[in-house]
């Protein structure tokens, strides 16, 4: 009798939602998309990122650890548009279908994503991306998580549908939290509708169409490509012009670049994240732009 | 234009200062035989600094550069020990070893670190376009300190003597180098350290001459690169580099003129150019005859310098068809980047675009990328039919014509 109590407490113990083993293992490229998994999935989802948060995504090494972690997954979620191609060759090693391309488990968050800056291949004036596809900077218009947790809530639906009103339960409540702080930031960000902003690299066009920031211009105009003298010259030139008095940067980008350019027209640096965890205190999606709109408004403030 | 040459002028101080010390370190370093010794020291140097990063201190404080400091120091030790120990191991294989294991652990640190510690990479990524005067403050008087010390240890620093001026030699160096890498990059610095240095040794024997020779080359060949990177609008530190390599080649040829047998000089750079030609004539016509659909690099160029060539060999229909779907690609991209422009306007100008038209513009953009890609594929199947019609023709054409630029003697067989 004490013996069959305890095995059904341990079963229930179990089937319990809160025990580990219990939870759907998901993999995400980036450390955004990891922040909106665990958005959606709450404490149903173990979601773990294969790009360390102070890593540039776009060229990622991966490690062998890493494939071990996607043999465990039972959800991939990845930014697609080209951002993280490494990924392919991984899935290519886990030999696991039902996480790669067409897979039902396979999530390219970009899907049905309004994409900007859409070329051909190199088409037109370089202004920062290789990418055929588009800018995949996407998740930086918070407005797209809209799409992304959306996309993320149907996979988890195929894979756990026992647990999928929960999903988009927990889907619209963090939204209505996302819009309550959007509506703050894009009152705070509203103060720099008439400042022109000139970025390192151009990973904002996203962030700038959602808060209608004014970037005139980019650095370094093809990726790891230093710029020439006479872009640089053309740089200061329209900075001076428009009185542009703020130069974006991201903490993996050459801090003496952007000095040097700002030093030329007195124009002050803002190092922002572009992802959750690239600086201090950006330990989810709402805490990223947070700390994002926060460094803007004062460099504003203290001109 | 003026502007551009505001950013030129103060580069051009921080390559001279830099070719002076460089040019110095180049001929011992050739002496030595340790050409990648510099490529050592400086990842010794970025491995310091990332352990000091690990240790919780900023990337630019005076910790850091004691660490650097200390690190650069005890790698001088170790290669004034590896000329001790390579008897029968190079000791630019040692160095090399040094190298990848300074570089690979740096890289295990950094996976292991806190955030942001990618900027370090920026101690080995410098760029002389945007340095400046405050780099100069600092690079001369250490290089003028490092110079001194050499000078008054002058007979000691030939590479012959105890161990004790090997770790100076190799201390001062990796000094110099740390600063130099984080300025200019790895790329540039090496090409100073090298280049002027061997033509100098080419073409003098006293340190003395060599030490003119090289300052003389290094600075006309930095002011040569750095208005090369202006007037063709090119990446500074990339185009100097290749400004140094074609003055290393220019000398390699002008040596054999100088000091050689001229006239064998001249008979053999003929010689050379000619089976060259020949060579890539006859490759092309091999390609041309073996493979038509693919790249034909020699008369892509040809054709991209020269497009009236295609009416040689393309019929007035294929004419026709190739301007039309180049003209179609054209207005696809410009109609493309029209939208994108009126899109960029549009997030700080008039009413904001509302989610539902961005998605609009973006798939309109993506059927123009496929419009355009699909122009592009009529235009290459139609090139690659006129080449498989002329195939034969063209390529004993290009084949005859390497006959006659080989350097052979072709002589009827006489008969006795």
């Amino acid at each position: 009798m004490a013996l069959r109590s305890v095995l059904i407490v341990a079963l229930l113990a179990l089937a319990s939602p809160g025990f580990a083993q219990d939870r759907v293992q998901v993999v995400t490229t980036t450390t955004d998309l990891r922040s909106l998994t665990e958005a959606v999935g709450g404490d149903r989802v173990a979601a773990v990122s294969l790009v360390p948060p102070n890593l540039d995504a776009e060229d990622y090494q991966p490690k062998p650890q890493d494939v071990l972690r996607l043999k465990a997954a039972r959800l991939l979620v990845r930014v697609g548009l080209d951002y993280d191609l490494w990924v392919d060759r991984l899935l290519a090693q886990t030999g696991r279908p039902d996480i790669s391309r067409g897979g039902p488990a396979y999530v390219d968050a970009s899907f049905a994503i309004a994409v900007l800056e859409l070329r051909g291949m190199s088409v037109g004036p370089g202004d920062g991306h290789a990418h055929g596809s588009g800018n995949p900077h996407y998740w930086l218009d918070p407005k797209n998580a809209e799409t992304i947790t959306a996309n993320i809530v149907e996979a988890l639906a195929r894979v756990d549908p026992a647990n999928a009103s929960i999903y988009e339960a927990n889907r619209q409540t963090f939204l209505a939290r996302l819009n309550a702080k959007l509506a703050e930031w894009e009152t705070k960000l509203s103060a720099l509708k008439t400042v022109p902003i000139v970025a390192y690299h151009n990973s904002w066009p996203y962030f700038a169409r959602r808060f209608r920031l004014d970037v005139v211009g980019f650095i370094e105009t093809k990726p790891g490509v230093p710029p020439s003298p006479s872009h640089l010259a053309e740089i200061v030139r329209s900075m001076r012009e428009r009185s542009a008095r703020i130069v974006m940067r991201e903490p993996h980008e050459p801090e003496r670049d952007v000095a040097f350019v700002a030093n030329k027209v007195g124009a002050k640096v803002v190092t922002l994240a572009a992802s959750v965890g690239a600086l201090p205190k950006t330990d989810d999606y709402i805490s990223l732009f947070d700390v994002n709109v926060e460094a803007l408004t004062s460099a504003v403030a203290k001109r | 234009m003026i502007e551009a040459l505001q950013f030129l002028w103060p580069a051009f101080l921080v390559a001279i200062c830099l070719v002076g010390i460089h040019t110095y370190f180049g001929i011992q370093v050739l002496a030595r035989q340790v050409i990648f010794v510099d490529l050592a020291l400086a990842q010794i140097a970025a491995l310091g600094a990332t352990v000091a990063f690990m240790l919780g201190h900023p990337a630019q404080s005076m910790a850091t550069y004691g660490y650097s400091l200390t690190f650069t120091l005890l790698a001088a030790v170790l290669l004034a020990f590896t000329r001790a120990w390579g008897t029968r191991v190079p000791q630019e294989a040692l160095i090399g070893v040094i190298y990848v294991v300074a570089a690979a652990m740096a890289i295990l640190l950094i996976d292991r670190a806190p955030q942001g510690a990618e900027h370090l990479k920026q101690i080995l990524t410098g760029n002389i376009l945007t340095s400046g005067f405050s780099e100069v403050a600092v690079i001369v008087p250490l290089y003028a300190a490092v110079g001194l010390l050499h000078w008054l240890l002058r007979h000691r620093m030939s590479g012959g003597g105890a161990l004790v001026w090997e770790f100076i030699f190799y201390a001062t160096l990796g000094i110099v180098v740390t600063s130099s890498v984080a300025i200019a990059g790895v790329l540039l610095v090496f090409s100073f350290l090298i280049i002027p240095a061997a033509i100098g040794v080419m073409f003098a024997e006293s340190l003395s001459r060599q030490l003119a020779i090289g300052w003389i080359v290094g600075t006309f060949v930095s002011a040569a690169g750095l208005a090369a990177s202006f007037i063709f609008d090119l990446p500074t530190g990339a185009a100097m580099v290749c400004a140094f390599g074609a003055s290393l080649a220019f000398a390699g040829v002008l040596y054999s003129f100088l000091l050689g047998n001229r006239r064998w000089a001249m008979r053999s750079t003929i010689g050379a150019v000619r089976w060259i030609g020949a060579v890539i004539l006859a490759a092309s016509a091999v390609q041309l005859a073996a493979a038509p659909r693919a790249d034909q690099p020699l008369m892509d160029m040809a054709e991209y310098a020269i497009p009236s060539l295609r009416t040689l060999y393309f019929t007035r229909a294929e004419a026709m068809t190739v301007a039309d779907a180049s003209e179609h690609a054209e207005r696809y991209r410009r109609e493309a980047e029209q939208l994108n422009e009126m899109e960029r306007r549009n997030r700080t100008q008039g009413e904001a675009l509302d989610d539902f038209s961005v998605a609009r513009i973006s798939s309109f953009l993506k059927s123009y990328g496929e419009m355009r890609k699909g122009e592009q594929f009529v235009m290459g199947e139609v090139r690659a039919r006129a080449r498989e019609r002329v195939r034969w023709s063209a390529s004993f054409g290009l084949l005859a014509l390497s006959l006659l630029l080989a350097p052979v003697r072709w002589r009827w067989p006489v008969r006795k």
